[in-house]
């Protein structure tokens, strides 16, 4: 039996299919992108090596802090939003109420929608013609609250962040909701017991129970939301005037309308390392705070 | 006493103890949210139904008549049938692949003693950390001297290669928890390797199969990156690269937009209305442990 789990010929055969396809799709073209960010390359002729020229262009490029600014607004947008309201929903479903498993498929619905169908659909809600939301407003007599949603530079990031927002409250809601589902009912009968209100069990016991799992998602929030590029890309393309532009745009904008790979390498690699930073450094404060 | 304890135990399990108001509202607040979760897609839905011209006199309104046309308008002139099936087409097979090759890979990691097997599956594993955006400009350049841009090979491999991190994750742990005396068993009565992987160890994985399945065919059904820098040509298309485009061409087809989103959703709330649990599992689960 242990000669056959050592067999050479059956790992091999096993495993070199999956991890082919890994090294040359995955591995592979991350490493040579790190080496392509060290050169001028317009993807036909030969690169051309210029060192750290592009990086430093990077660095001094105002649309890349502009980008690095609003990213960094949809991770704040996205823990702030996504999390308060997914626990409130989360909080309320726990108390086993009628229809709350109605409510919980509801709520996660947009999630498992393409971002581009939530996009488009956005898109047409917020439109300044057809829309419903300038519709709404206007026929309360609230015209001077109808904006142009995406095409006014003060409030497309508002907006953006807005819908963001929606698709993704269902998933925390989720997390929040088994978290609850694993305090134990001891606590909470001594508590009633005690003469706790619900207010007062919900600030000292279900939230300080729980508080793991408040962290681990904030740090997926954080993770989750320096990803997006999907929503943004398909309802403002960074625009208007580079209002919505994040690193993810930002790199498409420059590679792909302009055909610079050794730039955009570096711009990857870039946010490669902005984004890891992020996620590591939020991993340590929060397991941290955990421990305190 | 024993009655006693009861009452306390139905008070604070439930909901019948809070008082008549704060039930109500309660249920306001449920209610509001709902609303805002729910509508725009139940808009989403009639307004498909409406013609142009309805939506723009009154944007709310229910359809005062059932256009169907706007399906048909969608599916076959602004092509929606054709990216669907593009869709379906790239989807399916990069799942088959996925499969096939990610659980071999997860029973030789899970079962097989060798040197490299730990740093092997760390590599997997790291997979489920790269940001997507990091590695567009990467793909594309390899995609381009491979010359597979602008085919469906191009998102089949990708889509096959990225599914893998998750894959190997979910299904190696599964398989690790099979007892080895099952495979020694298989073994003495002669049977070969490869017969137990198929025989004993596939069978054996089905449930996890199944979640990985669904998972994955979510993932690459609502790709977008991939494939709007992949794929140029009309005709191979996909649903969400076709649909982005639906928006340049007819600019003020509202109705046909709606349609075409309609279309492109079925698929996927089809298959969350039959296997919710194993969904909100699968996609909650694996971000929680990761």
């Amino acid at each position: 039996m242990d000669l056959i789990r050592k067999n050479k010929k059956y790992i091999i055969i096993g495993l070199l299919p999956a991890l082919l396809f890994y090294l040359i799709l995955v591995i592979y073209p991350i490493g040579r992108s790190f080496y392509y960010g060290f050169f001028d390359w317009n993807g036909l002729g030969d690169p051309n090596f210029i060192g750290l020229k592009n990086f430093t262009e990077i660095l001094t490029d105002p649309v890349f802090f502009l980008s690095l600014k609003n990213t960094m607004f949809i991770v704040v947008a996205s823990v702030f939003g996504q999390l308060p309201i997914g626990l409130i929903i989360a909080v309320i479903l726990s108390k086993k109420m009628k229809g709350a498993r109605f409510f919980r498929s509801a709520f996660f619905m947009p999630m498992i929608m393409s971002t581009v169908v939530v996009a488009l659909l956005w898109s047409t809600i917020l439109n300044s013609q057809v829309g419903i939301i300038n519709t709404l407003l206007n026929n309360f007599g609230l015209q001077k609250f109808a904006h142009d949603w995406l095409g006014d530079p003060k409030y497309a990031m508002f907006t953006v962040s807005g819908v963001i927002i929606w698709q993704f409250v269902g998933f925390y809601m989720i997390i929040f909701l088994a978290a609850l589902q694993n305090i134990p009912e001891e606590i909470m009968e001594a508590a009633s017991i005690d003469g706790a209100g619900e207010v007062k069990k919900l600030f000292l016991i279900t939230l300080p129970m729980m508080w793991d799992t408040i962290m681990a998602a904030v740090v997926l929030c954080i993770a989750g939301s320096m990803r997006s590029f999907d929503l943004v890309f398909v309802m403002t393309q960074g625009g208007p005037a580079h209002a919505t532009e994040i690193m993810a745009t930002y790199m498409y904008n420059k590679t792909f309308s302009i055909y610079r790979y050794g730039y955009g390498s570096a711009v990857s690699l870039t946010i490669c390392l902005i984004s890891l930073t992020f996620i590591i450094a939020s991993r340590v404060i929060m397991r941290k705070k955990i421990e305190a | 006493m024993e009655s006693q304890n009861n009452k306390i135990k139905d008070k604070s399990k439930s909901f019948v103890h809070l008082g008549k108001f704060k039930k109500i509202l309660l249920y306001i607040i449920l209610g509001i949210f709902g609303f805002v979760a729910l509508y725009p897609l139940i808009w989403m839905i009639y307004t498909s139904f409406k013609s142009n011209n309805d939506i723009s006199i009154s944007a709310f309104a229910l359809p005062r008549k059932l256009h169907f046309e706007n399906y048909l308008n969608a599916w076959e002139t602004a092509k929606i049938g054709v990216y669907f099936f593009n869709s379906a087409f790239v989807s399916i097979i990069s799942i088959i692949i996925t499969i096939l090759i990610g659980s071999s890979a997860a029973f030789i990691l899970s079962k097989f003693e060798f040197k490299l097997r730990k740093f092997i599956y760390t590599l997997f594993i790291i997979g489920m950390l790269i940001p997507l955006q990091s590695v567009l400009v990467p793909l594309f350049i390899q995609m381009r001297a491979l010359h597979l841009l602008d085919t469906e090979w191009s998102l089949i491999l990708t889509y096959t290669a990225f599914g893998l991190p998750v894959t190997i994750f979910v299904l190696e742990s599964f398989m690790r928890a099979f007892p080895d005396s099952i495979i020694e068993a298989a073994i003495m009565d002669g049977s070969s390797i490869p017969r137990v992987f198929f025989n004993i160890i596939i069978p054996m994985s089905r449930p996890a199969i199944a979640t990985i399945t669904i998972l994955n065919f979510l993932n690459n059904w609502k790709e977008f990156s991939f494939a709007l820098i992949f794929i140029t040509s009309d005709i191979k298309k996909t649903l969400p690269l076709g649909l982005y485009n639906f928006l340049g061409a007819y600019t003020s087809d509202y109705a046909g937009l709606m349609a075409a989103l309609v279309i492109s959703s079925i698929p996927v709330v089809i298959m969350y209305l039959v296997l919710q649990e194993q969904i909100i599992n699968g996609m909650t689960a694996g971000a929680v442990k990761g």
